[in-house]
């Protein structure tokens, strides 16, 4: 069989696909598998009940309370500007355009710990507006306006990043036709241009939540560590990983690796659904 | 709906797309705005949708001021060259968009929107494909979709951006007669943008030839064509053979005088004639000044070139006169010039 045989010169033999295949699976073991193991076996070593006790205990119950509130205003502000940002930049031609889409890749290549001081030195008690926040009752470092704001600097650029290139792609042109057609502004928008960058939107939208409820250096700067007030999440297992209480730390560790999977899972999902959807449209 | 431009300049930065651009779209008519890529004739029509506002100069639709009336506000239908079909809708809601966005109050019921939507999917020939998606259709569908949601509306004037540029040959052709029959059918007053001269002539009442940002012509397909006013119209409509010339006393010389024409134009000094390659006529001379340097036969018809005194020359004819001739490649002939134009340098 001539077919078959050019197909098998076009493959690598067995022993070295095997061997590729081996290594790859031993490294996701290693770094990826081995590690959220050993957060799951760490929190339940004790038993299930002091693994619930440490996620019910009213510290744990703060912090996950805090971190939910965080995402909350950080997320919704981050969807409204990514959508507002990819918009400008994929359907207008302005000057500094190559500045804004710099600016919105910032976050990315600053250091989060940067990130955090940038606002303990603007709004901090001896900072640029501390005087004058402090004059009107304002506090923004060390309590929950500093974790959104600093969340919301970090988590900038994953919904506007997801949706430029798409709507680069996309172009204009179906609005145009829409507005044409008698469309009014809004009506472009909800039927035309949000239906075409809905999964995009969304898979930005994930990864943005779980980075904001992730995050952990920008935070860590601007919360004071407040045990039961701005301890997040991520910073409460610190604490509690410091004074070696390792089931607590691991428990609330895990409800992070929890949320971790769940956005794996419905980020494939989305790929699936969304690679499907992207191959239709291009396909000419 | 007539359409009156009057004095429209855009510039897009340093450069200038139209200038001072003066043009009158009939009522009922199908134009064309043709020219090379560059020349201002999208940004013309882009203008006249509303999808571009001009620098300075004034747009009449049927007597009224129109500038300030945004695109949804003009009654027109627009038809981009890539169709522009909304992707995640099916053909049906595609063309019945422009109904379903309309205000409360202007809008049909359920039953009215289905019923004009099913018979304008049957005006374009595509009723079977209601529940398809723009990516299951062919190009040429595609291009017909846009048309039944463009006209959809009932809009006053329809506009055409390129509207075959992105179809294959073929298609491009039956879609084109297509069109024209559908502008005889509902006479609603048309203009399309193309740079295929062959698409213009074919299909248009009058053409507009345009090059950077100015008319050059306004015609009927045969008015241009048999009588450019310009050396830039003559080259871009068809074919032609062009040669430095030098007149005098009503005389063209070409290549030293290897070749003369008689021309009736007041024209003196040195000057460029063109002629088209069927009206270039050759014919076999043993010790001729010509040589024919090559044969190519393209389907019926067969293009002969030939060198003449350093010049080399195109000459066309159908294929049944080029074996009535018996010439060659290599061989000697005599050439002779049926129809020439001379313009001034």
């Amino acid at each position: 069989m001539p077919a078959d045989r050019s197909a098998a010169a076009l493959r690598d033999p067995a022993w070295m696909r095997g061997l590729l295949i081996a290594t790859a699976l031993a490294f996701l073991a290693l770094f990826l598998l081995l590690p959220l193991v050993a957060v799951f076996a760490e929190a339940l070593r004790r038993g299930v009940a002091a693994y619930w006790a440490a996620l019910v205990e009213e510290d744990a119950v703060a912090a996950i309370k805090l971190t939910l509130i965080v995402a909350v205003f950080s997320v919704p502000a981050n969807l409204v500007f990514g959508v507002a940002a990819s918009w400008c930049v994929a359907k207008f031609d302005f000057r500094g355009k190559n500045l804004l889409i710099t600016l919105i890749d910032l976050p990315f290549s600053v250091s989060p710990v940067i990130s955090g001081l940038i606002y303990v030195l603007l709004f901090g008690l001896n900072g640029l507006m501390g005087p004058f926040l402090k004059a009107q009752g304002i506090q923004i470092i060390f309590a929950v306006p500093g974790l959104v704001l600093a969340t919301i600097f970090v988590t900038f650029p994953f919904v506007a990043r997801e949706l430029i290139p798409l709507m680069q792609e996309q172009g204009s042109e179906e609005e145009e036709a829409a507005l044409v057609l008698g469309a009014s502004g809004w009506q472009t928008f909800w039927r035309v241009t949000l239906p075409n960058i809905k999964w995009g939107l969304l898979y930005g939208v994930l990864l943005c939540n779980a980075r904001a409820m992730g995050e952990f250096g920008a935070v860590s700067v601007v919360s004071g560590h407040i045990r039961g007030y701005t301890n997040t999440m991520p910073l409460h297992v610190e604490i509690l990983y410091n004074e070696y209480n390792f089931v607590a730390a691991f428990a609330v560790a895990s409800v992070l690796a929890m949320l971790a999977l769940v956005t794996l899972v419905a980020k494939t999902v989305l790929e699936w659904r969304f690679g499907a959807e992207l191959a239709a449209t291009r396909h000419k | 709906m007539a359409i009156q431009v009057s004095g429209i300049t855009k510039r897009f930065g340093a450069y200038k797309a139209l200038d001072a651009v003066d043009l009158e779209v009939r009522s009922g008519e199908l134009l064309a705005l043709l020219g090379p890529s560059g020349s201002g004739k999208t940004t013309l029509l882009r203008i006249m949708a509303g999808l571009e506002s001009p620098d300075s100069g004034s747009l009449q639709l049927n007597g009224e001021e129109a500038l300030g009336l945004k695109p949804r506000d003009r009654q027109v239908g627009f038809v981009f060259q890539h169709y522009a079909l909304f992707r995640h809708m099916t053909v049906f809601d595609n063309v019945a968009f422009g109904l379903n966005v309309r205000p409360r109050g202007q809008r049909f019921g359920s039953a009215e929107i289905k019923r004009r939507v099913t018979e304008l999917l049957e005006l374009v020939q595509l009723g079977h494909f209601a529940d398809r998606y723009p990516a299951q259709l062919s190009g040429g569908q595609r291009q017909r979709v846009a048309l039944a949601r463009a006209l959809a509306i009932e809009p006053k004037v329809l506009l055409l951006d390129e509207p075959f540029g992105a179809l294959d040959a073929k298609v491009r052709k039956e879609l084109r007669r297509w069109l024209r029959k559908l502008h005889d059918d509902i006479h609603i007053t048309s203009v399309f943008v193309t740079h295929d001269q062959e698409e213009a002539l074919e299909l248009a009442d009058r053409v507009v030839v345009m090059s950077q940002g100015r008319i050059e012509q306004i015609g009927s397909p045969a008015d241009v064509y048999d009588h450019p006013s310009s050396a830039f119209v003559y080259e871009f409509l068809g074919q032609v053979n062009r040669f430095d010339c030098t007149v005098e006393n009503g005389v063209a010389q070409i290549g030293n005088g290897a070749l003369s024409i008689a021309t009736d134009h007041a024209v003196r000094g040195a000057a460029i004639a063109y002629v088209r390659p069927h009206d270039l006529g050759v014919s076999p001379a043993v010790g001729g000044p010509g040589r024919v340097s090559g044969i190519h036969v393209v389907g019926p018809d067969a293009r002969v070139e030939i060198e003449l005194a350093g010049l080399s020359l195109e000459a066309e004819m159908d294929r049944e006169r080029l074996t009535a001739l018996g010439i060659a490649t290599g061989d000697r002939c005599a050439v002779h010039i049926d129809r020439a134009r001379v313009f001034a340098r």
